[in-house]
């Protein structure tokens, strides 16, 4: 695939992090910018969790008990299923099969959809169960990590739109995928991060 | 007979999906049946780690692609997971 100019007219990294050093950059660099962004925030919630569970063990202990956990097993695998769907969708762009490729983009988009869903259920079956944010520490993790990573699912669903159809319109090609290649990082991403919040807030006790 | 012919017919992407969900469900099945031991904890953070590094070399497909992103992302995999080992000891 034809390296797309940006990635090589920046010149803010040393020469060691070039593509031709280190290896092709999937998608462009503006996409990894916010990725590694996303990934630090993330990062960030991860270890407030860890300090909250510290001190407060017992009310960690008990949480995930309290959380509907076969929705969170099901959006986990819903998840995994997007991902896989936005692998194969990257692997028909390649070979120039755009009906499949937009298939299999409207599927991921549908575990999306069906993503947000569940999520807007659970946290309504919490609310009828009496669990808000003001509940205790263990609540107020589990909705700063969970909400948040519901945002992102959100706004990437529509970026699927967007990517769908710009496809339609003839912008995507076996030679320049660059645009779909970059949402398709970042999707992986929003799923690398549902991969390491569902063991915490659902498993662990 | 059926069943036999889907087997077969799965690609390499099929098979990571196909073991991605199987440890999410062995994972929530420990964490149900075994609440609570260290040995579950660390467990679940190994199969964590490995989850992720099959979404960041096969679904991701930075395997191939450029070491330091495949590195800085493999290495997040390494340190939360670490924490959930050591937050076992708690």
């Amino acid at each position: 695939m034809k390296t797309p100019p940006i990635n090589r007219s920046l010149g803010i990294f040393p020469k060691s992090w070039s593509e031709e050093s280190a290896g092709r950059i999937p998608g462009n660099i503006p996409i990894w910018v916010g990725i590694l962004s996303e990934l630090t925030e993330f990062a960030l919630f991860f270890v407030a969790y860890f300090i909250a569970k510290f001190y407060y063990p017992d009310i960690f202990s008990q949480g995930p008990q309290n959380l509907h956990t076969s929705l969170g097993v099901t959006n986990t695998v819903v998840l995994l299923t997007s991902s896989y769907f936005m692998a194969k969708a990257m692997s028909f762009i390649r070979i120039n099969d755009k009906i499949k490729c937009e298939r299999y983009l409207w599927l991921a988009f549908s575990c999306g959809c069906i993503y947000l869903i569940i999520k807007t259920w659970e946290f309504h079956w919490n609310t009828l169960q009496g669990f808000s944010a003001n509940t205790n520490e263990f609540f107020t993790v589990y909705y700063y990590m969970t909400f948040n990573h519901f945002i992102h699912v959100g706004w990437a669903s529509c970026a699927l739109l967007w990517v769908i159809f710009r496809l339609r319109s003839g912008a995507y090609s076996a030679q320049e995928n660059s645009g779909l290649e970059a949402l398709a990082v970042y999707w992986h991403m929003i799923d690398l991060m549902w991969i390491l919040i569902f063991p915490l807030v659902y498993v662990l006790r | 007979m059926k069943a036999i012919n889907i087997i077969k017919s799965m690609g390499k992407l099929e098979w990571f999906l196909a073991a991605l969900i199987a440890i999410t469900l062995l994972n929530t099945f420990l964490g149900e049946q075994f609440s609570s031991t260290t040995l579950v904890s660390i467990l679940i953070a190994l199969t964590v780690t490995y989850k992720g590094f099959i979404v960041i070399d096969h679904f991701m497909e930075l395997k191939g692609a450029n070491k330091n992103l495949r590195f800085l992302m493999r290495l997040y995999f390494v340190i939360f997971p670490s924490l959930i080992i050591v937050s076992a000891f708690y």
